[in-house]
């Protein structure tokens, strides 16, 4: 079966020396959800581009729906719909007509676009606000018309670049929804990128976490979680002697002092080694306070592979960057 | 020529549903001919002889200010691009399967159109007013083709000129300070405003290889005359036109393979 996306070394290097995207390679199967996990500045946004064509790679290729991006660079742009990280729509237009003028720039008949455009709108429940100007809309549904712009004709492929930055928690979920309800309903290919974790564990079956312009790990949610080999079990007891004697129990990968009186310990599987650690404790009257057991998840995966937690990743800079965009959306 | 269509309908709703550009847009013209006209011909010492003995001073300006509202309406009309650049909308087309000259096109035929507009109301504007313009000699459909053909060539090598710099251009700004920098020279150095006979000698040896004087000279030359001219002034009409449609398909060309290849967020 062909693969939907293929890229071999793609790189892109601005001004001379800035390596953005650094000889990566992906492969995304047809049908699925590819999730690009990053964070600020690790080259997911100039992947997409130039993935669709918007700017050229500095030396590498791929090929998009079988079509090479730089030789038949107008040929992928008929098989893929985009949704960028940045709003599209004129403000001075009406939904409805941005959505209609996109149509025709791919040549759709009007009858068949209309048709169209009425299920996307109904799809992402912003048939109300169709017939207004999209300089009233909220963010949310700003948003919403994006994803439906790059839909109007019926792409193979879909790109979306952070299709919920700057969206509070319940418009998220709900945009979640709409991406599923648009996989199963349409059955088209989505390549997802996005630095929130939960997003790309909720909807891609297959995650590449990148940094710096490279891939540093690929796989589905689970296999990424499975590499860490471990679930983590944190407990605190009353004295530093009941700490010292757990440390003395048989059968872990692994135990850290974490503070006073407590320790964190991996072990193989906590579902199973629970029992006996509990028996250990209560052969050897340990007086525990309080013990958490921890699944991983992906943000542990992603404190693995880059060395850096997700969530505290936003310098100064990024975070007026990300503030800019949170304007663009609300504005 | 494929996303032309759409994205020129684009830029004329958004035109006529701006009052404000839309009103302006009719007002204007109306400025033009009241301010210039009537500042000038109140001077009462012109020479008839110097304005070609046209009936009003209004009659012998029209080509002049057609010319004009032709090359400012022009010159703004690559602005958008980059706004567009800066909104959005431009990255959306940039991605979308059209031809990339056909951005910057449509630029170029919505500021035709509405020049256009603008020229059939400043002609009626110019009949209305108290001693306004005068056909001597009539009003024919050579005459009016004439004076389409001069204002729109005008138009089009003006909007081409200034949307293909804006292609570009990042900042708005930028493109301010190139178009001040510009327009009034571009003016005064032409017969658009004020008769050969009226100018510098070597003012007027520049103003005659000025495009903006071959529109305003052609226009004038019909109004005044009529279509029945002289063989010299037939002559002299064709080389005019014959030029600006040359700059025009030279200023089609550069659009076409410059915004294909050069145009980018
Ligand atoms: N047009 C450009 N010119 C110069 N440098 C650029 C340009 N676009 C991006 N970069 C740089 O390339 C790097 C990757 O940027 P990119 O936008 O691809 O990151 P990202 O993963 O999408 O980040 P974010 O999560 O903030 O959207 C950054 O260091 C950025 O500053
Ligand atoms: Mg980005």
């Amino acid at each position: 079966m062909m693969k939907a996306i293929e890229t071999k070394d793609l790189t892109k290097i601005y001004g001379g020396h800035l390596k953005a995207v650094d000889a990566l390679n992906i492969d995304v199967e047809e049908g699925e959800i590819y999730g690009l996990l990053g964070p600020n500045g690790a080259g997911k946004t100039t992947t997409i581009k130039m993935l669709t064509t918007s700017t050229p790679p500095t030396s590498g290729t791929a090929k998009v729906a079988g079509y090479d991006i730089i030789r038949e660079s107008l040929k992928v742009r008929r098989e893929i719909g985009v949704v960028p990280q940045d709003l599209t729509a004129d403000e001075d237009l009406k939904g409805y007509e941005n959505l209609m003028m996109v149509s025709q720039f791919y040549d759709i008949p009007t009858a068949k676009a209309r048709e169209t455009i009425e299920r996307l709108l109904g799809l992402v429940d912003l048939k109300e606000a169709a017939d207004r100007y999209v300089r009233g809309y909220s963010g949310g549904m700003r948003k919403r018309l994006e994803l439906i712009i790059g839909l109007v004709h019926d792409p193979k492929i879909l790109f979306l670049d952070e299709p919920t930055l700057g969206l509070d928690v319940t418009t998220r979920s709900q945009m979640w929804d709409y991406v599923r309800q648009i996989q199963e309903k349409l059955n088209v290919t989505i390549i997802l990128t996005s630095h929130y974790l939960e997003e790309v564990d909720a909807l891609a079956d297959r995650i590449s976490i990148i940094d710096h312009g490279k891939v540093l790990v690929t796989g589905t949610s689970n296999e990424l979680k499975a590499k860490l080999k471990g679930d983590i079990i944190q407990m605190t007891f009353r004295t530093q002697g009941d700490e010292d004697t757990i440390k003395k129990y048989p059968n872990f990968i692994e135990i850290k002092d974490n503070g006073p009186n407590s320790v964190r310990m991996k072990v193989q599987n906590s579902d199973e080694e629970l029992p006996d650690i509990i028996k250990y404790i209560s052969e050897n009257k340990l007086a525990v306070t309080k013990m958490t057991v921890q699944k991983p998840s992906l943000d542990e995966v992603f404190l693995e592979y880059t060395g850096k937690d997700i969530r505290v990743e936003e310098s100064p800079g990024d975070f007026r960057k990300t503030m800019f965009n949170m304007r663009r959306v609300r504005k | 020529m494929s996303g032309l269509g759409p994205l020129t309908a684009r830029d004329l709703k958004k035109w006529y549903r701006n009052p404000v550009s839309l009103t302006t847009g009719l007002i204007q013209p109306f400025f033009w001919l009241a301010l210039f006209g009537y500042a000038f011909s109140k001077l009462g010492a012109i020479d008839p002889a110097a304005i070609d003995y046209a009936p009003s001073y209004i009659t012998f300006l029209l080509g002049g200010v057609l010319t004009i509202i032709g090359l400012f309406t022009a010159m703004f009309s690559g602005v958008n691009i980059i706004f567009d650049r800066r909104l959005g909308p431009l990255s959306r087309f940039l991605m979308s399967p059209i031809h990339r000259s056909s951005i910057v096109f449509a630029k170029i035929i919505s500021a035709m159109v509405r020049i256009l507009v603008q020229v059939g109301i400043i002609i009626l504007a110019a009949l209305i007013l108290p001693n306004g313009l005068i056909f001597a000699h009539g009003f024919t459909v050579e005459g009016a083709l004439v004076i389409v053909t001069a204002v729109v060539l005008v138009a089009f090598i003006f909007s081409s000129m200034f949307s293909i710099i804006a292609v570009r251009i990042t900042r708005p700004d930028t493109i301010f300070g190139i178009l001040n920098l510009v327009n009034l020279p571009l003016l005064f150095t032409s017969y658009a405003m004020f008769p050969p006979a009226l100018m510098a000698g070597w003012l007027s040896t520049v103003a005659q290889y000025n495009p903006v004087s071959w529109s305003a000279e052609s226009i004038r030359t019909v109004i005044l005359n009529g279509t029945m001219l002289t063989a010299a002034q037939g002559s002299q009409l064709l080389t005019w036109l014959g030029g600006l449609a040359l700059l025009a398909v030279v200023m089609l060309l550069i659009v076409y393979f410059v915004s294909e290849k050069e145009i980018r967020e």
